[in-house]
């Protein structure tokens, strides 16, 4: 543009911002907007003798469980790791193993959101788990690491 | 030496052949400041796997509003590098507009992403909109990095009121100019927030090696070209003021001594930032047009008394010590895509245009220079004028208000008449912004394209 031309400062302001909005309401509403549909199927009990992979606590031949450990996935407030037990194919324990201490606030985060998504994990069999609102980094960050951890139980 | 031998065919072939117009890089600038932007959003889009609720949307607003006013705060401070590509070739008239209007822009990204971000915190901690202020308040006390940021932020809030117009004008401009000095702290201060408290750093190694990429070449270059650059340069040349005349009323020329001038790599048609080291100037630095085309041992600026500033410079004595930062500006000969040109003088704004009188190449009847003043009085450095036209052939015009007072009429169809080929020029404009404007539109009239008009705006 010629720095001579007219120009129309308000039409300006008006074209910037309104450019800015819809294209940020653009982006907002071109990401999925329910979490990714991970789906997994817990393999059902092979007939495999192997009992534990990743360090967990040894199982004997009969009673088929694992327990193995998710990858540490990095949130913004923290890793956060999860454990979990396989007994016969099913899923019967997640446990934490880390998660953010830093501050007040993601100890009073963790104090509601990690049972939610215990609970909500053994419900679902899986890693497709609704986010817990007010924990939406430490939800993603339990997901994909719950995820990682059956992905290396069934594999 | 007669003149008409100069004249001629074979001439203006010579002089054409000097003539390779240097396009602004603006654009391509400009496509480099969007592509950055889509990596910017590309950013965002990857470490963001989904958006679970309203909440989600409001973070994420405030996530993006975040990450273009980093990189946008960047560019910023880049713009006023004094970057040579950018004063030289662009225009540090351009370049300031740019600045300005980004700078705004950036401030209310800034905003915006406050807002938005620590609604989302408030909404996620089970609170309402209204409780933002308190979560503002606890953010700042428990995330990292968040107090400095919030100093930097009030740093911003300061800046960007003394930049709003009318508390512009009122203020003195070296204020206005310590202050916006401050945007440096504002810029360190806020930047470690982004880097430990931004989601996209902490997932994404290579965006954070990118962030201080980014940040460390903006420092770099403005540690070079504003601090290295200036003080290499006058450790070089020595400059000092060699005398001061009165033109007219109220307009001086200052003439500046120095060693090896010559060297400074300055052009008829650019200016430097002066600093006069004497008592009650040495703080503050102004942007003055060369008068005439450089010399071996001398420079000379040519300054009307409009501000205090300009004014004390009448008092200057001899030997005093000059502090110059330049040459910018990129209204010089390589603007020129023609073999014709016409220089449109404005009042004080003859002085560029003086010196591109002078050393415009050009045949006989090339070059025409039009200068606009109130009266005959106030037709500053006329004589040097007159000697140059006659000297080279080229034609003189000036245009002064009527005695009555009434302006001289500076339309489409005078233009044409005066210059029946005008639309083959290219033309050089200084002056007062009013007057430029009515100036710019005549000649658009006359059907010069716009592309051909070069304009460098004194009132920055």
């Amino acid at each position: 543009m010629h720095a001579l031309k007219k120009n129309r400062p308000l039409r300006r302001i008006v074209l910037a911002s309104a450019a800015t909005v819809s294209g940020m309401v653009l982006l907002l509403s071109l990401k999925p907007h329910s979490t990714p549909d991970v789906g997994l199927a817990v393999p059902a009990p092979s007939s495999s003798s192997s009992s534990d992979t990743s360090g967990g606590s040894g199982g004997s031949a009969t009673t088929v469980s694992k327990t193995v450990t998710g990858d540490t996935i990095q949130t913004r407030w923290g890793p956060v790791q999860v454990k979990i037990t396989i007994k016969s194919g099913k899923l019967t324990e997640v446990t934490a193993v880390q998660y953010p201490t830093d501050n007040p606030r993601d100890q009073e985060i963790n104090s509601f959101a990690l049972p939610r998504l215990r609970s909500e994990a053994l419900q679902a069999q899986s890693a497709d788990i609704d986010t817990v609102s007010g924990a939406t980094y430490t939800s993603d960050g339990y997901r994909q690491s719950l995820q990682s951890a059956l992905d290396s139980a069934r594999g | 030496m007669t003149t008409t031998l100069a004249g001629g065919r074979a001439a203006r072939r010579q002089t054409m052949r000097r003539i390779r117009p240097r396009r602004s890089p603006a654009t391509v600038l400009l496509l480099a400041v969007w592509a950055g932007a889509v990596a910017v959003l590309w950013l965002w889009w990857h470490n963001t796997p989904s958006i679970a609720d309203q909440n989600g949307k409001i973070l994420n607003a405030g996530r993006i509003t975040g990450l273009l006013a980093g990189y946008l705060m960047a560019l910023v401070v880049l713009q006023m590098a004094r970057v040579p590509a950018l004063e030289r070739r662009v225009g540090s008239d351009r370049v300031a507009r740019w600045h300005a209007m980004s700078g705004r822009y950036t401030l209310c990204l800034v905003f915006a992403h406050i807002f938005l971000i620590m609604w989302g915190y408030a909404l996620q901690a089970g609170k309402s909109l209204g409780d933002i202020v308190q979560q503002t308040i606890d953010s700042i006390n428990q995330l990292p990095d968040m107090g400095k940021a919030a100093i930097g932020t009030g740093l911003f809030v300061l800046i960007g009121l003394t930049s709003i117009g009318p508390v512009r004008r009122r203020i003195p401009y070296d204020t206005w100019y310590h202050v916006h000095l401050l945007t440096y702290g504002a810029v360190f201060l806020t930047f470690w927030h982004q880097i430990t408290t931004g989601n996209d750093f902490a997932v994404e190694p290579t965006a954070k090696t990118f962030w201080y990429v980014l940040y460390g070449s903006v420092t770099a270059l403005v540690l070079w070209y504003r601090i290295l650059t200036p003080i290499r340069l006058n450790m070089r040349h020595r400059m000092r003021v060699e005398a001061v005349i009165e033109e007219t009323p109220g307009i001086v020329s200052v003439l500046i001594g120095g060693r090896k001038l010559h060297r400074m790599g300055a052009e008829a048609g650019q200016f430097f930032r002066w600093r006069f080291l004497a008592p009650g100037m040495r703080f503050s630095s102004h942007p003055y047009s060369l008068s005439a085309a450089p010399r071996p041992d001398m420079l000379r600026i040519t300054v009307k008394a409009i501000g205090d500033h300009s004014a004390r410079l009448r008092e200057l004595t001899p030997g005093t010590k000059v502090w110059a930062e330049g040459p910018y500006g990129a209204m010089t000969a390589q603007r020129r895509s023609r073999g014709k040109v016409l220089l449109v003088a404005g009042g004080v704004g003859i002085t560029p245009m003086r010196a591109l009188f002078e050393t415009l190449p050009g045949a006989s009847g090339d070059i025409t220079l039009l200068y606009r003043a109130n009266t005959t009085q106030d037709l500053a450095l006329w004589d040097e004028l007159a000697a140059i036209a006659d000297d080279r052939g080229a034609r003189l015009m000036y245009a002064v208000n009527s005695p009555d007072g009434e302006r001289p009429d500076i339309s489409a169809e005078r233009l044409r008449q005066k210059l029946p080929d005008i639309e083959q020029h290219d033309v050089f404009m200084c002056g007062p912004a009013g007057f430029a404007q009515g100036v710019y539109e005549a000649l658009r009239g006359a059907g010069v394209p716009a592309r051909r008009i070069h304009h460098e705006s004194f009132e920055m």
